[in-house]
């Protein structure tokens, strides 16, 4: 049985006609890695209130099928049960911050305040969590103070330091720089490694490329591929249905075309595509590896 | 930009280190004296043993002066001057002002009343200067306080000057559109309602998404919460509150048995 297992999950909220998620089914296995990809308005967002019990037990509306987390059942629990198991962040750092707390260090103790943890065990743990992201230099500001992408990592700090089963993330980097994304990344790695189970919606698909187990491609509200992050994002599906794509996908999609890319798979990372290129393009005299 | 509503200053003193509800009762104790004692200047021999000792035990003199200076006084001398002019009690006419005139009961009157306001005034900076808000609002959540009901309180503070700040920027991205922000007071007011929609709806939605973060951090849980810092409340607080009840108690009684 999968940790978490959704089965044809349709789901209308309460003013639209048609329904956001249509037959979903999906299966996540404890510790894995899930990205989701999607065009604007496949679903992904709901799809992570779903699995993070907001839908429906917060935004009402219509559903149907079933949501199951860590072997219970969403429809049969209630919302502050669920979020024990199952932690959320999303994007927009600024509506995370709590505003009931004037320091990062108490911001990201809230959670834990809330749920009864005593008070040695909350520092500990906030600390280890402050740590794990990297943000304890910012222990002692205050939280509206910070750039968008502290305030991410503050938020996705928030979220860890409860240590949920299930960590459902959507667009947990969107303000975040190259170096700030890749060290996130490695922390989501990380948690799915020690056995969290990790769902994260995101668009830079050259990461998920990197980190992520598995990706489920979403389209109008129903799974439409899902596989390999390499089979999946290079697939010519998601290029002719507005998906975002690589462009190292996009130039090797290209160059097969004119009979330069040789592999079999398509790339989605930098390396993959040096990888590949190298097979077919002659290196220049004189200049070696210099395009590497 | 205003990080944050609030006027806590940061000190290391006596007072600051005081249970904050010893502080709050020692604030009401002394506005209720302060306007119930029937001797007549019951509120001036308090800005004497308690508001002055008060800031100089919380280390805040200086601050506390100069806010009483720049906007207490000034408060307090507008009530003033307004309560000698109107209030028509006395006979015994010292000033007169066209249709207006000061009687020495108004005057009396009107001093008392000034110093009532100042010394409620001040008492009410002292305790908001020497208290962090998040520390009162643990401390009094803690003895039974709703959670939903500090969480208000707090965020309102926090929040406010978040909104002005983004009220400031829609402003902004309006006017280098072209808004009007500089000609007549009516035609700049007329041109700010098409910037209400954008504020409050933003508003609106940001409290959804807010919402969802707390709830997404136990904020409904049914367990017992508990609180990151430890307040203090030594039997030391404890007996000086049964003291200021007891002032209180006797103040009240006194009020009663000689109206």
């Amino acid at each position: 049985m999968a940790f978490v297992n959704l089965q044809n999950v349709t789901y209308k909220y309460p003013l639209t006609k048609t329904p956001v998620l249509q037959n979903v089914n999906l299966q996540v296995n404890e510790g894995e890695f899930v990205s989701i990809v999607g065009p604007n308005g496949a679903g992904k967002s709901t799809l992570c209130y779903a699995l993070a019990g907001f839908v429906p037990h917060f935004f009402k509306g219509e559903i149907s099928g079933s949501i199951e987390v860590a072997g219970k059942e969403s429809s049969k629990s209630t919302l502050d049960e669920w979020v024990l198991n199952v932690g959320l962040a999303f994007q927009n750092p600024f509506n995370q911050i709590s505003g009931a707390k004037y320091t990062v260090f108490e911001e990201i103790a809230f959670g834990l305040e809330n749920i009864g943890v005593p008070r040695e065990e909350m520092k500990s743990r906030v600390e280890d969590a402050m740590a794990l992201t990297g943000i304890r230099d910012l222990a002692d500001r205050s939280p509206y103070s910070l750039s968008g992408g502290q305030q991410q990592r503050v938020a996705l700090t928030s979220i860890l330091v409860m240590r949920p089963k299930l960590l459902v993330l959507d667009e947990p980097t969107s303000q975040m720089d190259p170096i700030g994304t890749r060290e996130v990344f490695g922390t989501i790695r990380k948690m799915a490694e020690e056995g969290m189970t990790v769902v994260l919606v995101e668009h830079k698909v050259e990461w998920i490329a990197e980190f992520a187990d598995r990706v489920i491609a979403l389209k109008d509200g129903s799974v439409m591929l899902e596989g390999k992050p390499n089979e999946v994002l290079t697939s010519d599906l998601l290029a002719e249905n507005g998906f975002g794509i690589s462009r190292y996908t996009s130039t090797a999609r290209e160059a097969k075309k004119q009979g330069l890319w040789k592999k079999e798979n398509l790339p989605v990372t930098l390396d993959e595509a040096v990888e590949g290129f190298a097979l077919t393009l002659p290196s220049p005299q004189g200049r070696g590896e210099s395009g590497k | 930009m205003h990080e944050r509503l609030s006027f806590h200053i940061k000190r290391d003193s006596i007072l600051h280190n005081l249970n904050p509800l010893t502080k709050l009762v020692l604030t009401l104790t002394i506005l209720l004296i302060a306007f119930t004692f029937p001797w007549y200047w019951t509120p001036h021999l308090l800005v004497l043993v308690a508001i002055i000792p008060l800031s100089l035990l919380g280390k805040v003199f200086r601050e506390f002066s100069l806010t009483a200076i720049r906007l207490i006084l000034p408060a307090a001398g507008f009530l003033f001057l307004m309560q000698a002019f109107f209030q028509p009690i006395g006979t015994n006419v010292i000033f007169k002002f066209y249709f207006l005139d000061i009687t020495q009961e108004s005057l009396m009157f009107a001093f008392r009343n000034a110093m009532r306001v100042f010394v409620m005034v001040s008492a009410f900076t002292l305790f908001l200067v020497t208290t962090h808000p998040s520390e009162l609002m643990s401390d009094l959540t803690r003895r039974g306080l709703p959670g939903q009901f500090a969480y208000v309180i707090i965020s309102t503070l926090q929040i406010l000057p978040q909104i002005i700040a983004k009220s400031q920027t829609i402003i902004a991205a309006q006017r280098s559109r072209g808004l009007d922000t500089e000609s007549s007071f009516f035609k700049r007011a007329g041109s700010l309602i098409p910037l209400i929609g954008p504020l409050v709806f933003g508003s609106l939605a940001e409290v959804e998404e807010r919402a969802i973060a707390i709830e997404a951090r136990g904020f409904t849980s049914k367990h017992a919460k508990t609180s990151l810092h430890e307040i203090p409340d030594p039997s030391f607080d404890q007996m000086l509150r049964w003291v200021l009840a007891a002032l209180i108690i006797i103040s009240i009684a006194l009020k009663l048995w000689l109206s």
